[in-house]
């Protein structure tokens, strides 16, 4: 599936769409229950994929690293646990480390997979060496050396993910995404009781929680540029909302694109090769919607779709060659997702629309894998989930990966594979992460009044 | 006993000053003309004074009464340029309520020529964070669109939303999500120059 082009992919689904309407036009359930969605299987249905038994032998360590050993381990075995890829045997006592690896004790446990490894000094910071031991032919299948900085450097964490990252890759062939972190919003409320928004920024564990803005002002949607060297976002610092981008590693901020006229400048969103960053501007009576401004060469502002029509929140497809967005084209209250060509064109509606039904659909963001889009939407009236449409399907099949509270604003993990979402839960608001493939949930902030987070691509070492 | 040594000889003087003459003793003449004109003339400028005094602090008073009506007015109208009008959920459509206000204000806007307004857009917190940017600034729009339709210049207007990043009220309750709906209004330009309408 990967494989097929993402322009074929699309035109397969621009195909079906097709079907899809004409399927409508002749429905007698036209003015279906605003709880359902007309010619759409909803389903919570999960593919019952094969999860295989990993054990975390208890690391070792030589050189000076015998100390930190253990933090290491827990760092990877929670990683390796929050990929879902695996049923978990870890935090085993110390007695199971034996000098030669036991593989039928491991077979006894049931473990298909067994990850060992060792902690050494190495002069200036440290080596881990991990090894993949298939259990079943009692083997090594994957060995390697990652080096790790001291514990007070700010890579420390990272270095130890992308250790586990490859431990997912050697298992199953696939990308992982503990090497990653999220960007999001989290309110504040100023002395003159104002109410704020800073850019905050956690590891894919939930760990190193840190604070990247200090405006005290109203801010939305950060968004990570390819490399993740950079955060976009909308400040409301001057009065207005504008488009800033941080370098996250110098701090220094400038405003993107630079503004002509007035009107509200929102939802960036970067190319995939990083050169082009796409976002809104609301009407003021000018021409509204999605432009494109190439910022590799700080030019070419470019205007991508036509009208007052409130086109919002553009995320690119992986191959960069299409652009799905949400839409206010249908009127207040239907909110609807689209996808057209990137440099603008015709566009066709993924969610599923019907004329007099209703439906609120918004918030999309394209799998960095290219077949799916996520977003979120109304289900029953003032219940909102967590919804991903194939575009295989055309959007005639959505999967429903949420059931309770309300949840908005998904976002892809580099792994293609996992959302982080904002949910609201009778415990209150919090960042949460599902798998799309098992449906697990895991909470990764909880309790804090949280908005629009973005996953970062894979964060590769600096 | 000093006294009575005093008076007797006086009184014995007036007896027999009475009893030897029937002629009275002229009156004392009246004082001299000018003097009495202007002891009048200083009396009349005194009381002409007093009344000029009292015309102008009746007046002071008046005008101090109508300047602070002016000010009550002025204020009255600002506030009635700075009130707030709400919105169902999830809809743009100005009420009727909000008509009613937005009628007020235009009264003053069109007294008032100099005057800027900002339209800011507020969302209540439910739906998607990034939809509510659009939908307060639909609000937005929809409010200068009203006021513009009764002739008031698009130019003395600006937009801005806000979407739900900014609420007046706290609290996930129907109370509070109406009163974070809504559409405010800031003087962006002379705000010394508001004119209570007529």
């Amino acid at each position: 599936m990967r494989t097929m082009s993402a322009f074929n992919r699309v035109r397969s689904y621009l195909a079906a769409t097709v079907a899809v309407t004409a399927l409508v036009a002749v429905s007698p359930r036209a003015t279906a229950a605003q709880d359902q969605i007309p010619g759409v299987s909803l389903g919570l249905v999960y593919t019952g994929a094969y999860v295989p038994a990993l054990a975390v032998q208890p690391f070792t360590g030589r050189f000076g690293g015998a100390g930190l050993a253990p933090d290491v381990e827990t760092i990877v075995s929670t990683d390796l646990r929050n990929s879902d890829r695996f049923q978990m045997l870890d935090q085993l006592p110390a007695g199971f480390v034996r000098d030669q690896v036991d593989y039928a004790l491991w077979d006894r446990l049931g473990a298909v997979w067994l990850v060992t490894g060792t902690f050494e000094g190495a002069g200036e910071g440290y080596v881990l060496l991990i090894e993949l031991h298939d259990v079943v032919y009692g083997e090594v299948r994957e060995r390697g050396r990652f080096r790790v900085p001291e514990p007070s450097d700010p890579d420390f964490r990272m270095a130890v993910h992308r250790a586990s990252d490859e431990i997912v890759r050697w298992a199953t062939g696939d990308p992982g995404m503990a090497a990653s972190r999220i960007a999001f919003t989290m309110r504040g409320v100023r002395a003159d009781s104002l109410t704020y928004n800073e850019v905050y920024v956690i590891d894919s564990d939930g760990e190193n929680l840190r604070r990247v803005t200090d405006f005290q002002d109203a801010l939305e949607s950060p968004t990570w540029s390819p490399d993740g060297s950079k955060l976009a976002y909308t400040s409301w610092k001057s009065g207005y909302p504008r488009i800033y981008e941080m370098n996250l590693n110098t701090g220094q901020e400038t405003m993107l694109p630079p503004v002509r006229g007035a009107g509200d400048y929102i939802t960036p969103a970067y190319s995939p090769d990083g050169r082009t960053l796409a976002f809104s501007v609301l009407g003021s009576g000018e021409r509204g919607g999605i432009f494109t401004y190439n910022v590799a060469e700080d030019c070419c502002l470019a205007y991508l779709s036509g009208g007052p029509h409130y086109d919002i929140s553009p995320t690119y497809s992986p191959d960069g060659r299409w652009m799905a967005f949400n839409t206010l084209r249908y009127g207040d209250a239907v909110p609807q997702v689209m996808v057209m060509p990137a440099q603008g064109g015709v566009a066709e509606t993924l969610s599923p629309y019907q004329y007099g039904a209703g439906g609120y659909f918004t918030a999309p963001d394209w799998s960095p894998y290219g077949d799916l889009v996520a977003f979120h939407g109304a289900i029953e009236r003032g219940r909102y989930h967590i919804l991903v449409a194939n575009l295989e399907d055309g959007g005639r099949v959505l999967r429903q990966l949420t059931t309770e509270g309300n949840n908005e604003d998904p976002s892809w993990a580099p792994d293609g594979r996992h959302l982080v979402f904002v949910g609201e839960r009778s415990w209150g608001y919090g960042l949460l992460v599902v798998d799309a493939t098992t449906g697990n949930v895991r909470p990764l902030l909880a309790g804090r009044r949280v908005g629009v987070p973005d996953w970062s691509p894979a964060v590769a070492p600096r | 006993m000093i006294v009575r040594r005093f008076v007797a000889p006086v009184v014995t003087a007036m007896l027999i000053a009475g009893a030897c003459g029937g002629d009275p003793p002229p009156p004392p003449p009246p004082p001299a003309g000018p003097d009495m004109d202007s002891l009048r003339a200083y009396q009349d400028s005194v009381r002409q004074a007093e009344e000029a005094r009292r015309r102008a602090e009746a007046e002071a008073a008046a005008q101090r009464a109508a300047e602070a009506e002016r000010q009550r007015a002025i204020a009255a109208a600002r506030a009635t340029l700075e009130e707030m009008v709400f919105f169902d959920y999830d809809q743009s459509e100005i009420r009727n309520d909000a008509a009613e206000v937005l009628r007020r204000k235009v009264a003053i806007l069109r007294a008032s020529p100099q005057v800027r307004i900002r339209i800011e857009g507020h969302c209540d917190e439910r739906g998607s964070t990034e939809y509510n940017l659009a939908l307060g600034n639909r609000r937005a729009e929809a409010i200068r669109q009203f006021l513009t339709g009764f002739g008031i210049s698009e130019s003395r207007f600006e937009i801005v939303s806000f979407g739900e990043g900014r609420p007046l009220a706290q609290g996930a309750n129907e109370q509070a999500w109406s009163r974070n709906r809504r559409g405010q209004f800031v003087i962006t330009g002379g705000a010394n120059q508001i004119n209570p309408a007529e």
